[in-house]
């Protein structure tokens, strides 16, 4: 619930900032999102530190094609779901996409009635359902089938519990050449999934080398991520105004020791003979350290500098690597197992590249290293800092200590690295073409990876949407308020139909913000109005701005039929979202694009239980698209509704530090 | 042919008996002696396990079609006629004697893999047999009673192929004796008394190291060649370090005790290791023994292992049917409750208030405190997230302390919040609650109230050890110096190393006994120093002794000056390698126009040949997946001059 509420109140900071930077437009130019710099929004709740940039409209084409593709996924899922448990539904491909009240949603989701409706089941199998399921099948089950039946319908249910939960950020990734593609990631996703997303997106050679960068500005710190890791995770202990970034690079060093294993376990040779070895000899030696039933860390033994708690100097210490961790050889002690004394054990550190120590910590060079928990962003004195007397010292150390901490999973990694590399880059040779549209495959990517929580229906056909939101008039070019819509998908699968903002805040504590936003959402309309006149930049920023028109009352040119509905919904927002039938209007929030502004209105129309029936008619598909614009709106309202919010405030005042920094 | 007379000494009619004289001609085959013999002994029994030993020339007359003029056979020749098999008493990794019938005809190999598959043990060629070291007389009145565990009753004929009969190999099923040898050989033993661990002997040096591998058996020659007889004393011990396809279905046997050879070399400082893994050894060992206790039926119930999945998946069903309404299900997926007034103290904080009593909640990760318990429906005073954060108990049973030491991660840094708890159950639920938390699992996780069960048992170890020094150990409290080196009982009182072997239990303590002898062997076997074998040697040109280290990969050449790795050679540059069998002394060439040369000072020049030709034919195992040992290609690269 928090999360949500979180998530809206994001949102709504967000939708502040654009109003702000729509009604001055010609104002301070500086308001446009310093574009080259990244800025980080995080909530006050840290997991939801999503750190947005200012999108460039071919991100946020892409980022919501991807984000329709999951909407629809998850709303066959649904539907399936749905089928399997009682009513017979209509075919899934027939419901709308925006199911699952997640930020995309929030993009996505259409205003039309079908999408409600079928954001409305959804939400009742996420909170509810679960237990349902268990209970129907609980009485029969007596015998083994029925269990069985039952079981699976547990897990279903538990499933989707957990799918609730999911935590989603958008990431912006900085490639080589300074530009920059913005993904949605679920914490679900391991980096190899990531990573596979932007193969598509990107089609580069797919190449092993290629990897995941997290940088740390104030600590000058840079590692590879592990393809197995989770990359919400890590992203989530940046701190809120951190200046941290995502690369995606090619990193040599980062599977170098399957490549190259002597360089690792017999760095004591001389160089020439290492450089002499034969490949067979390789595959011995990785077979003999990787696929033993023990993996065998490299004997590293080393004078390092050490750089000192708290003071400036560093210290020189003979360093010994274990399986188990780093030990020093104290004075006047022998080497020998029993006198060493840990220096650190690799449970809960990562260990980091230095950039720029000489000059930073006055280090005696600059091939050094660095172990911290992964949590600690600033300096302390719980960060060790090593410093190696030359960059062959430092990889082999840094990578020995990967091989001690991640043991076999390394070489799993590199293994499916190495196949990806190959049926990827065959695969993108033929298909360059087709693949061009970079929502189509992503949303695939994704599905694998997020097996629920992303549906895997790309079925919104890149192609259709586009076209749609052609006809809209030029969605509200911003791209600020982009970076931020992306929060909110997680709210969704928790509250069935976590209606607009509004509805987030429908939990108690909200309430109140919630009237507020009401009270404001009068005066978005006419912004809104105001919207759609912002030219689009681009063709393909329409997507998302489309929606916001609908949002606003503008005629959906493609679903009319649904548009009808909205339409009708629209109305209803004047009232309070209290009094009306709650059930009901969340859904058709949350179906509306709940996170921006479009919450307001959409509560009212939705009839809750016929909006089932429409979603399931197959009319509404093909106007799911156009939701998504619902974000350009919500800067609107969001502007309203923010003023009473000290988070919202707290928000735009360090965007704003921040712009006027720049 | 002219007929002669040929004496016979029979074994079995006992050292003092005449021998048998029979008439013989140069031209009847062994066989047909045999036949005279036994028809002149007129004893009615089973003979066939018996077969001609010739005294002088230490060989057996195995070809029994060969005649005697072909084995060059003359009347002054000692023959004795005895049986091939006879017992030995068996020395077991984990310290048990086992009599059973060993073959004294063939080769130490296939001895070795025949006591091996009557054991259970696959892979025997990763064993053998060494002499053991001679024990101070107090033995007299031990070997009796360790004789109990018996396998000579068991036919030679019935022990057959790796099939299982009840989760163990079918010839152990004939009895409850058998059974019951079934079970030390398959089951852990429980750890040794520190005495018994201190009155071992322990190897002080590399050197010390080294003699221990003067005593492993030739491979290539049988028992009686080697001066072993019936009933002596042999250790059966794992001898080549590279452990191939370990199945824990099949291998109980095989894992179980080469996890004991591993324990005792971690405890007899065998082989070396840090304070750090001291203590992780220690806590699996603990666990082990603790699981081993606590599921003993796994033993028997090994044939169902192959449907444990499917057990698994019922038992979830059944669960999960028990709570049939959806609110049940809700409930069970809640965590329970776990708030109380503990005492907190923040030490980084400079303030000199010392512990000051709150009202604390545990929910999902974090622990938030309140003023009271009045207040806690309001917000907290502060909510610490506790994933990702290092806990270390301060726990002094006897002075009634009982904290928990937080070290919480943060962007700035480590904040260190103490807990203080007032009795050892609070203490125990909070501990436990704090552990979980630490690896992002809430109170609802399953393994809470067994997380909350070991940290009382250790609490409990702590108190026996307190008040009663080193009593015997009940089941619930093992000394904790029985599971570590001597080193550390002089270091560490037993009050002072519970907490540490508790906090490396936390990592381990949900392992299943199969994974956990799993972690145990992994963890060995990352050591630096795992799987060297020592010998003092003197190299060609070199006037001191230095040290050749043996391992599954390499040669390592140690400098006993220093004490350091001086030179590595890897197998896979060999080219060859040669032994002088007059001079004694191992030649080696490696790829690179790199020789070496050396004389074995601790061990005879054959036992360092098969360490470096079995090594070699240990590797070329993974790639013939076949089921079939290669004997031959064994004798081949260890049998030396034997072989040709």
């Amino acid at each position: 619930m928090e999360d949500i509420d979180a998530m809206f109140s994001d949102l709504l900071g967000e939708m502040d900032l654009l109003t702000q930077s729509l009604g001055q437009e010609t104002g301070p130019a500086a308001d446009l999102p310093s574009s080259t710099k990244e800025v980080n929004f995080s909530t006050d709740y840290a997991d939801w530190n999503a750190s947005l940039n200012e999108l460039e409209d071919k991100d946020l084409d892409d980022l919501m094609s991807d984000l329709m593709a999951d909407l629809n996924a998850t709303e066959e899922k649904l539907a399936a779901e749905i089928r399997g448990l009682e009513a017979p539904t209509p075919p899934p491909p027939d419901l709308p996409p925006p199911p699952n009240g997640q930020s995309v949603q929030a993009a996505a989701a259409s205003p039309s009635p079908a999408s409600l409706a079928s954001a409305f089941p959804p939400p009742s199998s996420t909170t509810s359902p679960p237990p349902a399921p268990p209970s129907h099948s609980a009485k029969p089950s007596k015998e083994d089938l029925e269990a069985q039946v039952k079981a699976e319908k547990i897990k279903l249910a538990l499933e989707k519990l957990k799918e609730a939960k999911v935590k989603k950020l958008v990431v912006k990734v900085l490639m080589n050449d300074g530009s920059s593609k913005t993904l949605m990631v679920d914490e679900r996703q391991t980096v190899r999934e990531v990573l596979d997303n932007l193969f598509e997106k990107t089609h580069c050679d797919c190449n092993v080398d290629w990897s995941l960068c997290e940088t740390s500005h104030e600590l000058q710190l840079e590692r590879t991520f592990e393809d197995h890791e989770n990359l919400v995770e890590p992203l989530s202990a940046w701190t809120r105004d951190s200046e941290n970034q995502v690369l995606f690079q090619e990193r040599g060093e980062k599977y170098e020791v399957f490549k190259n294993p002597q360089n690792f376990y017999l760095w004591k040779k001389d160089k020439k003979a290492l450089k002499e070895i034969k490949d067979k000899d390789k595959e011995i030696l990785i077979k003999e350290n990787f696929c033993g039933s023990s993996i065998i860390v490299p004997d590293l033994e080393s004078v390092l500098h050490l750089r000192e708690d708290g003071k400036k100097s560093w210290k020189q210490r003979l360093f010994q690597l274990r399986a188990s961790g780093i030990y020093y050889v104290p004075k006047g002690k022998t080497k020998s197992s029993r006198d060493l004394v840990c220096f650190v054990q690799f449970d809960n550190v990562n260990v980091y590249y230095g950039k720029d120590f000489k000059t930073k910590y006055k280090a005696p060079t600059d091939f050094c290293f660095v172990l911290k928990h992964p949590q600690i962003q600033k300096e302390s004195q719980y960060i060790k800092y090593l410093c190696c007397d030359d960059a062959w010292t430092m990889n082999l150390w840094v990578t020995a200590i990967r091989i001690a901490k991640y043991g076999s999973l390394l070489y799993e990694n590199f293994q499916t690295a190495q196949k990806k590399a190959v049926v990827n880059s065959a695969w993108t040779n033929r298909s360059t073409p087709s693949s061009s549209n970079p929502s189509t495959p992503s949303p695939t990517v994704k599905a694998k990876a997020q097996s629920q929580a992303n549906g895997h229906a790309p079925k919104p056909p890149p192609g259709p949407v586009s076209q749609d939101f052609g006809h809209l008039p030029p969605p509200p070019p911003p791209p600020p308020a982009l970076n931020d819509p992306l929060p909110p998908p997680p709210p969704d699968p928790v509250f069935p139909p976590p209606p607009p903002p509004l509805a987030a805040k429908s939990s108690p504590k909200a309430v109140g913000r919630q009237q507020h936003l009401q009270g404001n959402f009068p005066p978005p309309p006419p912004e809104m109005n105001n919207l759609p006149p912002p030219p689009p930049p681009e063709e393909s920023p329409p997507d998302f701005l489309p929606p916001p028109p609908p949002m606003n009352f503008l005629p959906h040119p493609p679903p009319p039929t649904s548009f009808g509905g909205m339409d009708q919904s629209l109305p209803p927002p004047p009232p309070d979202p209290e009094f009306l039938p709650p059930p009901p209007p969340a859904p058709h929030v949350t179906g509306g694009g709940g996170p921006p502004a479009p919450p307001p209105p959409p509560p009212p129309p939705p009839a809750p239980v016929p909006p089932l029936q429409a979603a399931l008619r197959p009319t509404g598909s093909a106007k799911k698209m156009p939701p998504a614009p619902p974000k350009r709106t919500t800067p609107v309202q969001g502007g309203g509704g923010g003023g009473g919010v000290d988070l919202m405030s707290e928000l735009r005042n360090a965007m704003q530090k921040k712009r006027s920094n720049q | 042919m002219a007929a002669w007379d040929l004496s016979v000494i029979v074994e079995d009619l006992g050292p003092d008996a005449a021998p048998i004289t029979i008439s013989v001609a140069s031209d009847l085959h062994i066989g047909g002696v045999i036949l005279k013999l036994v028809e002149k002994l007129q004893i009615q029994r089973d003979w066939s396990d018996h077969a001609l030993w010739w005294e002088q020339k230490q060989r057996w007359l195995l070809k029994t079609a060969w005649t005697l003029e072909k084995w060059e056979v003359h009347a002054d020749a000692r023959l004795v006629f005895m049986p091939q098999h006879k017992p030995v008493k068996l020395g077991l990794p984990n310290g048990i004697i086992l009599k059973l019938r060993a073959c004294f005809s063939n080769p130490v190999f296939q001895t070795v893999m025949g006591i091996c598959r009557m054991l259970g043990i696959r892979h025997p060629e990763e064993l053998s047999l060494l002499r053991p070291v001679e024990e101070k007389k107090k033995k007299k009145d031990k070997d009796l009673s360790e004789d109990i565990y018996d396998l000579t009753e068991v036919p030679l004929s019935s022990v057959s192929r790796p099939c299982l009969y009840n989760g163990m190999p079918p010839h152990f099923a004939d009895s409850d004796k058998l059974e019951a040898v079934y079970k030390m050989l398959s089951v852990t033993q429980p750890p040794p008394a520190p005495e018994v661990i201190a009155k071992q002997y322990r190897p002080a040096s590399v050197v010390d190291k080294a003699h221990i591998n003067g005593r492993w058996l030739d491979s290539s020659r049988c028992l009686m060649q080697q001066g072993i007889k019936g009933n002596d004393r042999l250790w059966l011990r794992f001898k080549f370090f590279s452990f191939y396809d370990i199945d824990s279905k099949y291998d109980v046997v095989r894992v179980t005790q080469l996890y004991e050879q591993a324990r005792w070399a971690i405890l007899l400082e065998d082989i070396d290791c840090t304070e750090e893994e001291m203590m992780l050894f220690g806590a699996l060992q603990y666990h082990i023994s603790k699981v081993s206790q606590s599921e003993p039926q796994m033993l028997c119930s090994n044939a169902a292992l192959d449907d444990l999945e499917t057990a698994l998946q019922s038992l979830e069903v059944k669960m999960e049917g028990e709570s049939s309404s959806a609110s049940e299900l809700l409930k069970t997926m809640t965590a329970p409750d776990l708030n109380d007034y503990l005492k907190i103290f923040r030490p980084k904080r400079l303030t000199l208030k010392g512990y000051k009593q709150y009202w604390f909640k545990f929910q999902d990760t974090s622990i938030s405190y309140f003023k009271s318990k009045e207040e806690s429906i309001g917000e907290p005073i502060q909510q610490i997230n506790l994933k990702g954060c290092e806990v270390a108990p301060d726990v002094n049973v006897a002075a009634q302390k009982f904290l928990i030491k937080l070290l919480i991660p943060a962007p700035e840094g480590m904040n260190e919040v103490y807990l203080r708890c007032d009795n050892e159950q609070q203490y125990a639920e909070w501990m436990a609650a704090c552990r979980l938390a630490s690896k992002g699992k809430s109170l609802a996780d399953s393994t809470f109230q067994s997380e909350i069960d070991s940290i009382r048992s250790f609490l409990a170890m702590q108190k026996t050890n307190g008040s009663q020094g080193n009593a015997a150990a009940s089941d619930e409290s093992i000394n904790p110096h029985s599971l570590v080196s001597p080193r550390y009982h002089k270091k560490y009182k037993p009050k002072q190393l519970t907490p540490r072997i508790l906090d490396a239990y936390q990592n381990v303590n949900q392992l299943s006994l199969t994974d956990a002898l799993m972690r145990f062997l992994q963890i060995w076997q990352a050591l630096p120093d795992f799987g060297l074998s020592y010998v003092v040697v003197r190299f060609k040109g070199s006037r001191k002794d230095e040290v050749l280290g043996i391992a599954p990969n390499r040669l390592i050449r140690i400098d006993l000056g220093v004490g350091d790795v001086v030179k590595t050679w890897r197998y896979n540059n060999m080219k060859q390698w040669n032994v002088n069998w007059d001079i004694k002394q191992v030649a080696i060439e490696f790829e690179g126009n790199v020789n070496i040369a050396f004389s074995c000072l601790t061990a005879d020049c054959k036992i360092v040949h098969e360490y470096i030709g079995g090594y070699i034919f240990m590797s070329t195992r993974s790639r013939e997946k076949s089921e079939v040992l290669n004997e031959e290609l064994f004798h081949k690269l260890t049998g030396g001059h034997e072989a040709l």
